[in-house]
Protein backbone atom coordinates (compact mmCIF):
# COMPACT_ATOMS: atom_id res chain seq x y z
CA UNK A 1 0.00 0.00 0.00
CA UNK A 2 1.16 3.59 -1.00
CA UNK A 3 1.53 6.32 1.22
CA UNK A 4 -0.91 8.35 -1.20
CA UNK A 5 -3.41 5.22 -0.58
CA UNK A 6 -2.92 4.87 3.15
CA UNK A 7 -3.50 8.44 3.55
CA UNK A 8 -6.82 8.45 1.88
CA UNK A 9 -8.01 5.08 3.24
CA UNK A 10 -7.33 6.38 6.95
CA UNK A 11 -9.38 9.92 6.17
CA UNK A 12 -12.01 7.95 4.50
CA UNK A 13 -12.65 6.15 7.78
CA UNK A 14 -11.99 9.10 9.98
CA UNK A 15 -14.23 11.05 8.02
CA UNK A 16 -17.04 7.69 8.01
CA UNK A 17 -16.56 7.68 11.96
CA UNK A 18 -16.96 11.47 12.68
CA UNK A 19 -20.55 11.06 10.86
CA UNK A 20 -21.21 8.11 12.84
CA UNK A 21 -20.50 9.79 15.75
CA UNK A 22 -22.42 13.08 15.05
CA UNK A 23 -25.45 10.69 14.12
CA UNK A 24 -25.20 9.17 17.10
CA UNK A 25 -24.48 11.38 19.55
CA UNK A 26 -27.65 13.32 19.76
CA UNK A 27 -29.30 10.09 20.44
CA UNK A 28 -27.00 9.23 22.85
CA UNK A 29 -27.29 12.27 24.71
CA UNK A 30 -31.18 11.86 24.68
CA UNK A 31 -30.95 8.43 27.26
CA UNK A 32 -27.58 9.94 28.84
CA UNK A 33 -29.82 12.79 30.40
CA UNK A 34 -32.92 10.54 31.16
CA UNK A 35 -30.49 8.56 33.24
CA UNK A 36 -29.33 11.46 35.45
CA UNK A 37 -30.59 12.98 38.47
CA UNK A 38 -31.99 16.77 38.39
CA UNK A 39 -28.82 18.71 39.57
CA UNK A 40 -26.66 17.05 37.30
CA UNK A 41 -29.13 17.78 34.72
CA UNK A 42 -28.60 21.76 35.70
CA UNK A 43 -24.86 21.56 35.74
CA UNK A 44 -22.49 23.46 33.21
CA UNK A 45 -20.77 22.61 31.95
CA UNK A 46 -22.93 19.70 31.16
CA UNK A 47 -22.70 16.09 32.44
CA UNK A 48 -21.96 13.66 29.73
CA UNK A 49 -22.24 10.37 31.74
CA UNK A 50 -24.35 10.42 34.47
CA UNK A 51 -22.39 9.43 37.81
CA UNK A 52 -25.10 7.49 39.44
CA UNK A 53 -27.80 6.55 36.39
CA UNK A 54 -31.44 6.22 37.79
CA UNK A 55 -34.83 5.42 36.39
CA UNK A 56 -36.69 7.85 38.52
CA UNK A 57 -37.10 10.35 35.26
CA UNK A 58 -39.11 7.48 33.91
CA UNK A 59 -41.49 6.57 36.55
CA UNK A 60 -42.58 10.93 36.72
CA UNK A 61 -43.28 10.83 33.17
CA UNK A 62 -46.51 8.94 34.11
CA UNK A 63 -47.08 12.22 36.89
CA UNK A 64 -47.22 14.64 33.69
CA UNK A 65 -48.92 12.15 30.83
CA UNK A 66 -50.62 9.52 30.59
CA UNK A 67 -48.19 7.24 28.84
CA UNK A 68 -49.71 3.79 28.42
CA UNK A 69 -52.93 5.65 26.99
CA UNK A 70 -50.75 7.92 24.83
CA UNK A 71 -48.76 4.49 23.95
CA UNK A 72 -52.48 2.65 23.00
CA UNK A 73 -53.36 5.94 20.94
CA UNK A 74 -50.48 5.57 18.92
CA UNK A 75 -50.15 1.84 18.04
CA UNK A 76 -53.93 2.48 17.19
CA UNK A 77 -53.28 4.65 14.70
CA UNK A 78 -50.24 3.55 13.33
CA UNK A 79 -51.49 0.01 13.13
CA UNK A 80 -54.87 0.60 11.57
CA UNK A 81 -53.42 3.24 9.31
CA UNK A 82 -50.90 0.82 7.94
CA UNK A 83 -52.70 -2.18 7.09
CA UNK A 84 -54.93 -0.05 5.59
CA UNK A 85 -52.31 1.35 3.37
CA UNK A 86 -51.29 -2.21 2.99
CA UNK A 87 -54.67 -3.26 1.54
CA UNK A 88 -55.73 -0.79 -0.81
CA UNK A 89 -52.41 -0.25 -2.02
CA UNK A 90 -52.43 -3.92 -2.94
CA UNK A 91 -55.46 -3.68 -4.64
CA UNK A 92 -55.11 -0.61 -6.77
CA UNK A 93 -51.48 -1.72 -7.46
CA UNK A 94 -52.75 -4.82 -8.60
CA UNK A 95 -55.25 -3.35 -11.05
CA UNK A 96 -52.89 -0.79 -12.21
CA UNK A 97 -50.50 -3.59 -12.69
CA UNK A 98 -52.44 -5.50 -14.23
CA UNK A 99 -55.53 -4.55 -16.30
CA UNK A 100 -55.62 -2.39 -19.10
CA UNK A 101 -59.29 -0.12 -19.08
CA UNK A 102 -59.71 3.26 -20.70
CA UNK A 103 -57.93 6.30 -18.62
CA UNK A 104 -55.63 4.16 -16.23
CA UNK A 105 -52.58 6.10 -17.12
CA UNK A 106 -54.68 9.66 -16.24
CA UNK A 107 -56.23 8.16 -13.44
CA UNK A 108 -52.75 6.92 -12.07
CA UNK A 109 -50.92 9.63 -12.90
CA UNK A 110 -53.49 11.90 -11.04
CA UNK A 111 -53.57 9.47 -7.96
CA UNK A 112 -49.80 9.45 -7.82
CA UNK A 113 -49.38 13.84 -8.30
CA UNK A 114 -50.65 13.60 -4.88
CA UNK A 115 -47.46 12.16 -3.34
CA UNK A 116 -45.70 15.42 -4.15
CA UNK A 117 -48.75 17.51 -2.46
CA UNK A 118 -47.53 18.96 0.87
CA UNK A 119 -49.97 18.41 3.40
CA UNK A 120 -50.28 22.54 4.65
CA UNK A 121 -51.72 22.97 1.15
CA UNK A 122 -55.26 20.44 1.77
CA UNK A 123 -54.62 20.99 5.63
CA UNK A 124 -57.47 23.39 6.20
CA UNK A 125 -60.54 22.39 4.16
CA UNK A 126 -59.52 18.90 5.55
CA UNK A 127 -60.42 19.99 8.75
CA UNK A 128 -63.52 21.11 7.90
CA UNK A 129 -64.36 18.22 6.08
CA UNK A 130 -63.42 15.89 8.97
CA UNK A 131 -65.84 18.22 10.97
CA UNK A 132 -68.82 17.78 8.86
CA UNK A 133 -68.22 14.13 8.61
CA UNK A 134 -68.44 14.65 12.19
CA UNK A 135 -65.14 12.22 13.31
CA UNK A 136 -63.06 15.41 14.74
CA UNK A 137 -61.39 15.27 18.18
CA UNK A 138 -61.55 11.36 17.95
CA UNK A 139 -59.13 8.42 16.42
CA UNK A 140 -61.02 7.84 13.29
CA UNK A 141 -60.45 11.60 12.05
CA UNK A 142 -56.98 11.14 12.79
CA UNK A 143 -56.94 8.14 10.84
CA UNK A 144 -59.52 7.67 8.14
CA UNK A 145 -58.11 10.19 5.98
CA UNK A 146 -55.13 8.00 5.64
CA UNK A 147 -55.86 5.16 4.60
CA UNK A 148 -54.77 5.48 1.25
CA UNK A 149 -51.88 6.79 0.24
CA UNK A 150 -50.21 7.59 -3.61
CA UNK A 151 -46.83 6.22 -2.56
CA UNK A 152 -48.26 2.54 -1.60
CA UNK A 153 -49.95 2.36 -4.54
CA UNK A 154 -46.75 3.26 -6.55
CA UNK A 155 -44.82 1.00 -4.87
CA UNK A 156 -47.18 -2.10 -5.01
CA UNK A 157 -47.70 -1.31 -8.66
CA UNK A 158 -44.03 -1.91 -9.80
CA UNK A 159 -44.05 -4.37 -7.90
CA UNK A 160 -47.01 -6.68 -9.41
CA UNK A 161 -46.07 -5.49 -12.56
CA UNK A 162 -42.57 -8.15 -12.03
CA UNK A 163 -45.31 -10.76 -10.91
CA UNK A 164 -45.42 -13.52 -13.86
CA UNK A 165 -48.74 -13.47 -15.62
CA UNK A 166 -48.59 -17.07 -15.88
CA UNK A 167 -49.15 -17.46 -12.27
CA UNK A 168 -52.04 -15.11 -12.22
CA UNK A 169 -53.76 -17.08 -14.99
CA UNK A 170 -52.61 -20.49 -14.15
CA UNK A 171 -54.45 -19.07 -10.25
CA UNK A 172 -57.76 -18.09 -12.62
CA UNK A 173 -57.95 -21.59 -14.14
CA UNK A 174 -58.41 -23.18 -11.19
CA UNK A 175 -61.21 -21.08 -10.07
CA UNK A 176 -59.85 -18.81 -7.14
CA UNK A 177 -61.61 -15.38 -6.94
CA UNK A 178 -59.36 -12.33 -7.73
CA UNK A 179 -59.85 -11.30 -3.74
CA UNK A 180 -57.83 -14.88 -3.37
CA UNK A 181 -55.11 -14.14 -6.10
CA UNK A 182 -54.14 -11.02 -4.66
CA UNK A 183 -54.01 -11.79 -1.01
CA UNK A 184 -52.37 -15.38 -1.53
CA UNK A 185 -50.59 -15.40 -5.14
CA UNK A 186 -49.62 -11.92 -5.26
CA UNK A 187 -48.77 -10.77 -2.08
CA UNK A 188 -46.22 -13.51 -1.11
CA UNK A 189 -44.56 -12.55 -3.99
CA UNK A 190 -43.60 -8.61 -3.21
CA UNK A 191 -43.72 -9.65 0.17
CA UNK A 192 -40.22 -7.75 0.59
CA UNK A 193 -42.04 -4.18 -0.98
CA UNK A 194 -45.19 -4.83 1.58
CA UNK A 195 -42.28 -4.90 4.46
CA UNK A 196 -40.90 -2.09 3.18
CA UNK A 197 -44.47 -0.15 2.79
CA UNK A 198 -45.56 -1.11 6.30
CA UNK A 199 -42.23 0.27 7.44
CA UNK A 200 -42.47 3.78 6.03
CA UNK A 201 -46.35 4.21 6.95
CA UNK A 202 -45.40 2.63 10.50
CA UNK A 203 -43.16 5.09 10.93
CA UNK A 204 -44.72 8.30 9.42
CA UNK A 205 -47.72 7.68 10.79
CA UNK A 206 -46.39 7.18 14.95
CA UNK A 207 -44.10 9.88 14.07
CA UNK A 208 -47.00 12.25 12.31
CA UNK A 209 -47.89 15.05 14.20
CA UNK A 210 -49.37 18.26 12.20
CA UNK A 211 -52.91 15.71 11.33
CA UNK A 212 -53.21 14.52 15.33
CA UNK A 213 -52.53 17.98 16.43
CA UNK A 214 -55.01 19.63 14.23
CA UNK A 215 -57.81 17.10 14.57
CA UNK A 216 -58.09 16.26 17.68
CA UNK A 217 -58.22 20.28 19.24
CA UNK A 218 -56.44 19.23 22.43
CA UNK A 219 -58.42 16.11 23.70
CA UNK A 220 -56.11 14.44 25.45
CA UNK A 221 -57.53 11.24 25.72
CA UNK A 222 -56.93 10.07 22.08
CA UNK A 223 -53.17 12.18 21.83
CA UNK A 224 -50.66 10.06 20.64
CA UNK A 225 -47.56 9.76 22.26
CA UNK A 226 -45.63 12.30 19.88
CA UNK A 227 -48.63 15.08 20.97
CA UNK A 228 -48.21 13.86 24.69
CA UNK A 229 -44.57 14.73 24.33
CA UNK A 230 -45.12 18.39 23.56
CA UNK A 231 -47.15 18.43 26.29
CA UNK A 232 -44.74 17.09 28.39
CA UNK A 233 -42.33 19.35 27.65
CA UNK A 234 -44.50 22.64 28.42
CA UNK A 235 -45.47 21.31 31.45
CA UNK A 236 -41.59 20.34 32.94
CA UNK A 237 -39.86 23.91 31.56
CA UNK A 238 -36.75 24.28 33.92
CA UNK A 239 -33.66 22.51 32.84
CA UNK A 240 -33.68 20.31 36.29
CA UNK A 241 -36.85 18.44 34.52
CA UNK A 242 -34.88 17.37 31.22
CA UNK A 243 -34.53 14.08 32.47
CA UNK A 244 -38.25 13.40 32.62
CA UNK A 245 -38.45 15.02 29.05
CA UNK A 246 -35.96 12.89 27.75
CA UNK A 247 -37.13 9.35 29.15
CA UNK A 248 -40.57 10.28 27.80
CA UNK A 249 -38.57 11.00 24.08
CA UNK A 250 -37.02 7.90 24.75
CA UNK A 251 -39.67 5.64 24.87
CA UNK A 252 -41.70 7.48 22.23
CA UNK A 253 -38.62 6.97 19.81
CA UNK A 254 -38.60 2.99 20.90
CA UNK A 255 -41.37 1.33 18.21
CA UNK A 256 -40.79 2.80 15.48
CA UNK A 257 -36.94 2.28 15.87
CA UNK A 258 -37.26 -1.17 16.72
CA UNK A 259 -39.32 -1.52 13.66
CA UNK A 260 -36.80 -0.36 11.54
CA UNK A 261 -34.07 -2.48 13.12
CA UNK A 262 -36.12 -5.53 12.04
CA UNK A 263 -37.28 -4.76 8.77
CA UNK A 264 -34.48 -3.25 7.40
CA UNK A 265 -33.13 -5.99 5.38
CA UNK A 266 -35.82 -5.24 3.36
CA UNK A 267 -35.41 -2.09 2.62
CA UNK A 268 -32.41 -1.20 0.58
CA UNK A 269 -33.20 -3.53 -2.19
CA UNK A 270 -37.02 -2.38 -2.42
CA UNK A 271 -36.01 1.28 -2.63
CA UNK A 272 -33.72 0.37 -5.60
CA UNK A 273 -36.08 -1.46 -7.32
CA UNK A 274 -38.92 1.46 -7.31
CA UNK A 275 -37.49 3.10 -9.99
CA UNK A 276 -38.12 6.04 -8.29
CA UNK A 277 -34.62 6.78 -7.67
CA UNK A 278 -32.44 5.94 -10.60
CA UNK B 1 -77.48 -6.15 -20.62
CA UNK B 2 -73.69 -5.01 -20.58
CA UNK B 3 -73.17 -2.15 -18.46
CA UNK B 4 -69.93 -1.87 -18.93
CA UNK B 5 -66.30 -3.61 -20.68
CA UNK B 6 -64.27 -3.13 -17.31
CA UNK B 7 -64.97 -6.35 -14.77
CA UNK B 8 -66.61 -4.96 -12.13
CA UNK B 9 -64.06 -6.85 -9.54
CA UNK B 10 -61.79 -3.62 -10.88
CA UNK B 11 -64.06 -1.03 -10.07
CA UNK B 12 -64.38 -2.50 -6.55
CA UNK B 13 -60.57 -2.75 -6.02
CA UNK B 14 -59.93 0.81 -7.32
CA UNK B 15 -62.61 2.17 -5.53
CA UNK B 16 -61.03 2.25 -1.84
CA UNK B 17 -57.98 4.15 -3.14
CA UNK B 18 -59.97 6.26 -5.21
CA UNK B 19 -62.64 7.24 -3.14
CA UNK B 20 -60.25 7.85 0.14
CA UNK B 21 -57.58 10.18 -1.64
CA UNK B 22 -60.45 11.76 -3.93
CA UNK B 23 -62.60 12.85 -0.66
CA UNK B 24 -59.53 13.27 1.53
CA UNK B 25 -56.81 15.09 -1.01
CA UNK B 26 -58.25 15.71 -4.47
CA UNK B 27 -61.47 17.23 -3.27
CA UNK B 28 -59.58 19.73 -0.48
CA UNK B 29 -57.08 20.73 -3.13
CA UNK B 30 -60.14 22.00 -5.66
CA UNK B 31 -61.46 24.07 -2.00
CA UNK B 32 -58.46 25.15 -1.03
CA UNK B 33 -58.36 27.18 -4.55
CA UNK B 34 -61.91 28.08 -4.23
CA UNK B 35 -61.87 29.42 -0.92
CA UNK B 36 -58.23 31.46 -1.64
CA UNK B 37 -60.98 33.46 -3.10
CA UNK B 38 -63.94 33.53 -0.70
CA UNK B 39 -63.69 34.85 3.08
CA UNK B 40 -64.97 32.35 5.16
CA UNK B 41 -63.84 31.28 8.79
CA UNK B 42 -63.06 27.71 9.07
CA UNK B 43 -65.35 27.43 12.47
CA UNK B 44 -68.27 27.89 9.64
CA UNK B 45 -69.42 25.35 6.72
CA UNK B 46 -68.01 25.95 3.47
CA UNK B 47 -71.71 27.22 2.71
CA UNK B 48 -70.66 30.54 4.66
CA UNK B 49 -67.93 31.81 2.51
CA UNK B 50 -68.98 34.34 0.54
CA UNK B 51 -66.85 36.02 -2.48
CA UNK B 52 -64.05 38.50 -2.54
CA UNK B 53 -61.97 38.13 -5.57
CA UNK B 54 -58.38 38.13 -5.46
CA UNK B 55 -58.53 40.45 -2.44
CA UNK B 56 -56.94 37.52 -0.18
CA UNK B 57 -53.98 37.27 -2.72
CA UNK B 58 -53.85 41.01 -2.66
CA UNK B 59 -53.42 41.15 0.99
CA UNK B 60 -50.42 38.61 1.04
CA UNK B 61 -48.61 41.18 -1.60
CA UNK B 62 -49.53 44.46 0.30
CA UNK B 63 -47.41 46.34 3.12
CA UNK B 64 -49.68 45.99 6.15
CA UNK B 65 -48.97 43.34 8.87
CA UNK B 66 -51.09 40.55 7.03
CA UNK B 67 -48.86 40.45 4.13
CA UNK B 68 -45.06 41.11 6.07
CA UNK B 69 -45.96 38.10 8.15
CA UNK B 70 -46.24 35.99 4.90
CA UNK B 71 -43.57 36.65 3.02
CA UNK B 72 -41.55 36.36 5.66
CA UNK B 73 -42.63 33.00 6.12
CA UNK B 74 -42.20 32.49 2.68
CA UNK B 75 -38.63 33.77 2.65
CA UNK B 76 -37.33 31.80 5.66
CA UNK B 77 -39.31 28.49 4.65
CA UNK B 78 -37.43 28.78 1.21
CA UNK B 79 -34.28 29.89 2.85
CA UNK B 80 -34.64 26.66 4.93
CA UNK B 81 -35.31 24.85 2.33
CA UNK B 82 -32.49 25.75 0.08
CA UNK B 83 -30.05 25.27 3.05
CA UNK B 84 -30.96 21.83 3.95
CA UNK B 85 -30.71 21.07 0.29
CA UNK B 86 -27.14 22.57 -0.20
CA UNK B 87 -25.81 20.53 2.56
CA UNK B 88 -27.90 17.31 2.04
CA UNK B 89 -27.22 16.62 -1.37
CA UNK B 90 -23.40 16.78 -1.29
CA UNK B 91 -23.27 15.02 2.32
CA UNK B 92 -25.22 12.22 1.06
CA UNK B 93 -23.52 11.62 -2.27
CA UNK B 94 -20.26 11.46 -0.42
CA UNK B 95 -21.77 8.67 2.04
CA UNK B 96 -23.45 7.30 -0.47
CA UNK B 97 -20.43 6.14 -2.73
CA UNK B 98 -18.59 5.48 0.56
CA UNK B 99 -21.41 2.87 1.68
CA UNK B 100 -22.19 1.50 -1.84
CA UNK B 101 -18.10 1.63 -3.39
CA UNK B 102 -15.93 1.50 -0.91
CA UNK B 103 -14.47 -1.36 1.02
CA UNK B 104 -13.98 0.13 4.43
CA UNK B 105 -15.17 -1.98 6.94
CA UNK B 106 -18.66 -1.27 9.10
CA UNK B 107 -20.31 0.77 5.87
CA UNK B 108 -23.56 -1.21 6.93
CA UNK B 109 -23.07 -0.28 10.13
CA UNK B 110 -22.96 3.50 8.87
CA UNK B 111 -26.25 2.92 6.74
CA UNK B 112 -27.90 1.71 9.46
CA UNK B 113 -27.01 4.73 12.10
CA UNK B 114 -27.53 7.29 9.31
CA UNK B 115 -31.02 5.83 8.25
CA UNK B 116 -31.98 4.78 12.28
CA UNK B 117 -32.25 8.99 12.51
CA UNK B 118 -34.92 9.34 9.97
CA UNK B 119 -37.37 6.68 12.14
CA UNK B 120 -37.17 8.95 14.93
CA UNK B 121 -40.02 11.55 15.42
CA UNK B 122 -39.69 14.91 14.41
CA UNK B 123 -40.71 16.15 18.07
CA UNK B 124 -38.41 13.99 19.45
CA UNK B 125 -35.34 15.35 17.61
CA UNK B 126 -36.44 19.13 18.36
CA UNK B 127 -37.11 18.63 21.90
CA UNK B 128 -33.35 16.91 22.15
CA UNK B 129 -32.22 19.69 19.74
CA UNK B 130 -33.23 22.03 22.10
CA UNK B 131 -31.40 21.01 24.92
CA UNK B 132 -28.18 20.30 22.71
CA UNK B 133 -28.24 23.59 21.41
CA UNK B 134 -28.92 25.05 25.56
CA UNK B 135 -26.24 28.12 25.55
CA UNK B 136 -25.72 27.51 29.25
CA UNK B 137 -25.53 24.08 29.86
CA UNK B 138 -25.96 22.46 26.29
CA UNK B 139 -23.46 20.38 24.96
CA UNK B 140 -22.68 21.91 21.71
CA UNK B 141 -21.39 24.91 23.02
CA UNK B 142 -19.23 22.89 25.34
CA UNK B 143 -17.71 20.93 22.03
CA UNK B 144 -17.08 24.11 20.08
CA UNK B 145 -15.32 25.41 23.22
CA UNK B 146 -12.65 22.94 22.87
CA UNK B 147 -11.59 24.30 20.10
CA UNK B 148 -11.56 27.67 20.66
CA UNK B 149 -14.74 28.51 19.34
CA UNK B 150 -17.24 30.67 21.36
CA UNK B 151 -20.64 29.90 22.62
CA UNK B 152 -23.41 30.58 20.02
CA UNK B 153 -26.98 31.46 20.89
CA UNK B 154 -28.27 29.12 18.38
CA UNK B 155 -32.40 29.20 19.00
CA UNK B 156 -32.31 32.40 20.69
CA UNK B 157 -30.90 34.81 18.35
CA UNK B 158 -32.34 35.99 15.01
CA UNK B 159 -29.88 35.62 12.79
CA UNK B 160 -29.03 32.18 14.06
CA UNK B 161 -32.59 30.29 14.70
CA UNK B 162 -33.22 29.30 11.39
CA UNK B 163 -29.62 28.03 10.68
CA UNK B 164 -29.97 25.96 13.45
CA UNK B 165 -33.26 24.16 12.92
CA UNK B 166 -31.94 23.28 8.96
CA UNK B 167 -28.72 21.89 11.00
CA UNK B 168 -31.49 19.92 12.83
CA UNK B 169 -33.48 19.00 9.40
CA UNK B 170 -29.92 18.02 8.02
CA UNK B 171 -29.41 15.06 10.66
CA UNK B 172 -32.70 13.32 10.67
CA UNK B 173 -32.66 13.37 6.85
CA UNK B 174 -29.55 12.38 5.60
CA UNK B 175 -29.87 8.88 5.91
CA UNK B 176 -33.08 8.93 4.05
CA UNK B 177 -31.23 10.49 1.55
CA UNK B 178 -27.72 8.26 1.36
CA UNK B 179 -30.38 5.36 1.34
CA UNK B 180 -31.62 7.14 -2.30
CA UNK B 181 -28.15 7.65 -3.33
CA UNK B 182 -27.19 3.99 -2.80
CA UNK B 183 -30.32 2.78 -4.69
CA UNK B 184 -29.52 4.46 -7.43
CA UNK B 185 -25.94 3.36 -7.23
CA UNK B 186 -27.06 -0.30 -6.93
CA UNK B 187 -28.24 0.95 -10.92
CA UNK B 188 -25.48 2.09 -12.43
CA UNK B 189 -23.64 -1.15 -13.95
CA UNK B 190 -20.41 -2.42 -12.48
CA UNK B 191 -19.05 -2.90 -15.52
CA UNK B 192 -19.04 1.13 -15.92
CA UNK B 193 -16.92 1.09 -12.86
CA UNK B 194 -14.47 -1.31 -14.46
CA UNK B 195 -14.04 0.04 -17.80
CA UNK B 196 -13.60 3.37 -16.08
CA UNK B 197 -10.71 2.40 -13.37
CA UNK B 198 -9.12 -0.04 -16.36
CA UNK B 199 -8.99 3.59 -17.98
CA UNK B 200 -6.62 4.98 -15.13
CA UNK B 201 -9.25 7.09 -13.61
CA UNK B 202 -8.61 7.90 -10.02
CA UNK B 203 -11.29 7.50 -7.34
CA UNK B 204 -11.82 11.13 -6.72
CA UNK B 205 -12.05 12.18 -10.78
CA UNK B 206 -14.07 8.68 -11.72
CA UNK B 207 -16.82 10.25 -9.18
CA UNK B 208 -16.51 13.67 -10.09
CA UNK B 209 -16.84 12.72 -14.39
CA UNK B 210 -18.36 8.86 -14.17
CA UNK B 211 -20.59 8.45 -10.91
CA UNK B 212 -22.61 11.85 -10.06
CA UNK B 213 -23.22 12.56 -13.97
CA UNK B 214 -24.96 9.11 -13.85
CA UNK B 215 -26.53 9.38 -10.99
CA UNK B 216 -28.08 12.85 -12.14
CA UNK B 217 -31.91 11.25 -12.29
CA UNK B 218 -31.32 10.63 -8.50
CA UNK B 219 -30.23 13.35 -7.50
CA UNK B 220 -33.36 15.35 -9.20
CA UNK B 221 -35.51 13.12 -7.64
CA UNK B 222 -33.50 13.79 -4.23
CA UNK B 223 -33.38 17.73 -4.87
CA UNK B 224 -37.04 17.52 -5.22
CA UNK B 225 -38.30 15.49 -2.08
CA UNK B 226 -35.89 17.32 0.02
CA UNK B 227 -37.54 20.32 -1.03
CA UNK B 228 -40.87 19.21 -0.26
CA UNK B 229 -39.59 17.52 2.94
CA UNK B 230 -38.34 20.96 3.80
CA UNK B 231 -41.67 22.69 3.15
CA UNK B 232 -43.04 20.34 5.85
CA UNK B 233 -41.20 21.80 8.90
CA UNK B 234 -43.33 22.05 11.41
CA UNK B 235 -42.30 20.46 15.13
CA UNK B 236 -39.32 22.33 15.91
CA UNK B 237 -41.13 25.58 15.02
CA UNK B 238 -44.53 24.75 16.94
CA UNK B 239 -42.98 22.96 19.92
CA UNK B 240 -39.82 25.00 20.83
CA UNK B 241 -39.48 28.50 18.46
CA UNK B 242 -43.14 29.64 18.21
CA UNK B 243 -42.14 31.03 14.95
CA UNK B 244 -39.48 33.40 17.12
CA UNK B 245 -37.55 35.36 17.89
CA UNK B 246 -38.88 37.77 16.36
CA UNK B 247 -40.61 35.77 13.21
CA UNK B 248 -37.35 34.43 12.54
CA UNK B 249 -37.95 30.80 12.15
CA UNK B 250 -41.81 31.28 11.07
CA UNK B 251 -42.26 28.76 8.55
CA UNK B 252 -45.37 28.17 6.27
CA UNK B 253 -46.47 25.47 7.82
CA UNK B 254 -46.71 26.91 10.54
CA UNK B 255 -48.04 30.04 9.82
CA UNK B 256 -50.70 29.01 7.07
CA UNK B 257 -51.99 26.62 10.22
CA UNK B 258 -51.70 29.81 12.78
CA UNK B 259 -53.22 31.75 10.00
CA UNK B 260 -56.22 29.02 9.25
CA UNK B 261 -56.65 26.93 12.61
CA UNK B 262 -56.14 28.58 15.03
CA UNK B 263 -57.47 32.13 13.94
CA UNK B 264 -59.89 30.85 12.02
CA UNK B 265 -58.83 32.66 8.90
CA UNK B 266 -59.81 30.68 6.22
CA UNK B 267 -60.03 32.05 3.33
CA UNK B 268 -56.57 33.95 3.79
CA UNK B 269 -54.71 30.91 5.21
CA UNK B 270 -56.08 29.19 1.38
CA UNK B 271 -54.69 32.34 -0.17
CA UNK B 272 -51.61 31.71 0.80
CA UNK B 273 -51.28 27.88 0.55
CA UNK B 274 -52.06 28.81 -3.21
CA UNK B 275 -49.12 30.55 -2.99
CA UNK B 276 -47.44 27.81 -1.84
CA UNK B 277 -48.12 25.21 -4.31
CA UNK B 278 -47.73 28.02 -6.79
CA UNK B 279 -44.46 28.44 -5.46
CA UNK B 280 -43.27 25.06 -5.65
CA UNK B 281 -44.13 24.21 -9.21
CA UNK B 282 -42.12 26.91 -10.52
CA UNK B 283 -38.93 26.26 -8.43
CA UNK B 284 -40.05 22.26 -9.34
CA UNK B 285 -39.95 23.13 -13.00
CA UNK B 286 -37.15 25.37 -13.18
CA UNK B 287 -34.99 22.71 -11.06
CA UNK B 288 -36.23 20.07 -13.87
CA UNK B 289 -35.07 22.88 -17.03
CA UNK B 290 -31.83 23.27 -15.05
CA UNK B 291 -31.18 19.75 -15.09
CA UNK B 292 -32.16 18.81 -18.45
CA UNK B 293 -29.69 21.65 -19.85
CA UNK B 294 -27.23 19.92 -17.99
CA UNK B 295 -27.90 16.73 -19.76
CA UNK B 296 -27.69 18.49 -23.10
CA UNK B 297 -24.41 19.84 -22.70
Amino acid sequence: MSAGRLVSRTSLYGFALLVCVVTAFPVLWMVATSLKTPSEALQSPPVWIPSSPTLEAYGQVGDVIDVGRSFVNSALIATITTAGILVTSLLAGYVFAKYRFRGRDALFALLIATMFLPPIVTLIPLYRIVGQLGIDGNLAGVIVPNLANAFGIFLMRQFIAGVPDELIEAARLDGASELRIVFSIVAPVVLPALATLALFAFVYHWNSYLWPLTVLQGNEDHAPIVLSLARLLTYTGSAQNTPIVMAGATLAVLPPLLLFVVLQRFFVNTMARTGLSG
Amino acid sequence: MRVARQPLWTVGFLAPSVALIGVFVLVPIGLTLWLSLHEWSTATPFSEASWVGLDNFKALFEGAIVGRDFRQSWRNTFVYAGLSIALILPLSVVLGIIIQRSTIRGRTVLRTVLFATYTIPMIAVAIVWSKLYSPSEGPINEALGWFGIAPQPWLSSTSTALVSLVFLNVWQQLGYFTVLVVAGLTQISPSVFEAAALDGARTLKLHAYVTIPLLRRTLLFCVVIALINAIQVFEPVVAITQGGPVGSTNVLTYHIRQVGIERSQGGLASAMAVMLLLSLMVVVTFVFALARRAEDR
